[in-house]
């Protein structure tokens, strides 16, 4: 008798888990499925490929277009990662490979706290310390060298205001270091010391075993890391919404104010009035989404990639 | 002669990783030290036992804003450490061994990081929509979506590290897969577990982006969570972009407690993970 009261429980027990696991599965559906069918209308109305590369953004005349805030987003994005990757690496190598030991627990601690700071400390910060900062003297002392540059020069053209792809681009930037950091950090200690010891073995350098050995062996823990930190940069929020002004136009310089798709949905999702308004903006989070899904997913394949190795 | 060119390259190239790791810790100081410098002015009793003034007025506090997180967060929780924590142990004990529990696995991890926004977005179209209006439940909900996947992936790992003679051992008193679950299990992975909870709490309590159209934001003291409730974080950001001068102070104080929370919760989580898992 209690045998079999223990069984019943046990089988309550089981399927309360599976459902709660599955709903993972029910929420990435559900979200895309709610995200395409409040778009439908945005969709149906101007297509894909219209929408993507239309420019026009007028709730006035109702016409909708995607062009703005999706180049906002990859340039931020794509300045983020330019800044971060370099940085994160040299902090993983730093890490595994110079620091002693009492400094690697703190700094990889301090590391991994520029992550739990919220976005929207990053973006009050931004706005009163960083942007001020910015528009005083590091983009006038950009433009009075690189600026000088031909072709180059034309990224800093313009009145530097502080409140830009630029600064966002650094706060992102800022943002995205912990996330790259630490998964590159788990790849080089991957490394078999065998070969690491083999190349010291032959004569090699720290610097070379770190170059030659430990950064081939771990390229693809590393790319994945990238990844990851790509997925975090598109979909970044308020930190970018402080400090990019959010000006629905294609930006030719750096220095220039624009718009991204999150803080276009920030700023707009609670005005838009009109049906084709709010759907415009749910298209908008379609796009984002199945973007950062496909990044997110290919990063995590790459890691398990370097897990099984 | 071509050693030595090797070794001040070595020398040079490590150095500049020193730097590296000075520019992530400039950083950190940097903005830390700016919001205690900013907030520490702004932190008055008033803060926090008043609500707020009407707009260009001189004085008022965000109690509304202090508690209605409070209850979003709690909310939140409830929400999403349950439902988290159970489906971890079904990834971990009874799904460990069909391909459908990595697949879950693989896709909480990608969940982990997809734009809090979205989520946001998502529960404006399946709650407020059909509401009729912004809401608490609103924004305990998106929240607590936030929590789910990252809850879940460290009951997932914090239960596959207890060792598996353990449950053996429990089997062969003959006690059901539940019991041992949780009498056994659950004990030993207690303070994993317990970690990932500080952990996700600390992430909720930053995000702003889920709220903005959800639980929007109230200007009045509210604990009627069926209704439009306020947030540090969203207030925060109202007041930041706001023009009076005494809105940036007091989002300055806001900034400065939730920045302490988090680092706080943080730091002791990972103490805690850390005295645990020591040997």
């Amino acid at each position: 008798m209690k045998k079999q009261k223990g069984k019943i429980t046990d089988i309550i027990f089981l399927a309360i888990t599976a459902i709660t696991a599955f709903s993972i599965i029910a929420l990435s559906l559900g979200i895309f499925l709610v995200l395409f069918k409040e778009s439908l209308p945005a969709v149906e109305k101007f297509g894909f490929v219209s929408f993507i590369l239309s420019k026009e953004w007028d709730p006035v005349r109702e016409i909708f277009g995607a062009a703005p805030a999706l180049i906002g987003t990859l340039i931020t994005s794509f300045f983020a990662l330019l800044f971060a990757v370099p940085i994160a690496v040299g902090i993983a190598i730093f890490i595994t490979e110079i620091a002693p030991s009492f400094l690697k627990g703190v700094i990889g601690t301090a590391i991994e706290l520029l992550a739990a700071i919220p976005s929207i400390i990053y973006g009050m910060w931004g706005l009163f310390t960083l942007a001020p900062i910015m528009s005083e003297n590091i983009e006038p002392l950009l433009q009075s060298t690189f600026g000088k540059l031909p072709l180059l020069g034309k990224l800093f053209e313009g009145t530097p205001l502080g409140v830009d792809l630029f600064t966002a681009s650094i706060i992102l930037s800022i943002m995205i270091i912990p996330f790259t950091a630490s998964i590159a950090r788990d790849s080089f200690n991957l490394t078999p010391s065998v070969l690491k010891e083999s190349a010291y073995a032959i004569g090699a350098t720290k610097w070379e075993v770190v170059k030659d050995v430990v950064l081939p062996y771990s390229k693809l823990g590393v790319l994945g890391g990238v990844g990851l930190s790509l997925g975090r940069a598109l979909g970044e929020t308020m930190a970018v919404a402080f400090v990019l002004g959010n000006l629905n136009q294609i930006p030719h310089s750096l220095f220039d104010a624009a718009a991204t798709v999150t803080v276009k949905l920030a700023n707009e999702f609670t005005e838009a009035d009109k049906d084709i308004y709010l759907s415009s903006l749910y298209y908008l989070a379609l796009l984002l989404f199945i973007l950062s899904f496909t990044i997110l997913a290919m990063a995590k394949l790459f890691l398990l990639k370097a897990e099984r190795k | 002669m071509i050693p030595k060119k090797r070794k001040i390259v070595s020398t040079l190239a490590l150095f500049a990783c020193f730097l590296t790791a000075l520019w992530g810790i400039f950083w950190l100081s940097f903005i830390i030290i700016d919001v205690v410098r900013h907030g520490i002015t702004a932190i008055n009793p008033s803060l926090f036992l008043k609500d707020p003034a009407p707009p260009g007025e001189e004085g008022g506090g965000l109690r509304n804003a202090f508690i209605g997180h409070l209850l979003l967060t709690v909310f939140a929780t409830l929400i999403g450490v349950p439902i988290g924590v159970l489906g971890g142990t079904f990834l971990a004990e009874y799904g460990r061994k069909y391909k459908i529990s990595r697949v879950i696995s693989t896709l909480a991890d990608i969940m982990v990081s997809v734009p809090a926004i979205i989520i946001g977005a998502f529960i404006y179209a399946i709650i407020v929509k059909p509401m009729g209006h912004f809401s608490g439940w609103a924004g305990a909900c998106a929240l607590g979506i936030i929590m789910i996947p990252t809850v879940l992936r460290t009951t997932e790992n914090m239960l596959s590290l207890i060792p598996w003679p353990l449950r053996e051992a429990a089997f062969a008193l003959g006690a059901p897969y539940y019991k041992v679950i949780i009498q056994v299990v659950y004990k030993g992975a207690a303070t994993g577990i317990l970690t990932g909870i500080i952990l996700s709490i600390a992430r909720v309590t930053g995000e702003a982006a889920p709220l903005l159209f959800t639980a929007f934001n109230n200007n009045y003291f509210s604990l009627d969570m069926s209704q439009p409730i306020a947030s540090l974080t969203v207030t925060i950001f109202q007041y930041a972009m706001g023009p009076y001068e005494d809105w940036h102070a007091q989002a300055w104080g806001a900034a400065l407690m939730i920045t302490l929370f988090i680092l706080i919760a943080t730091i002791s989580g990972r103490i805690l993970i850390k005295r645990r898992y020591r040997d």
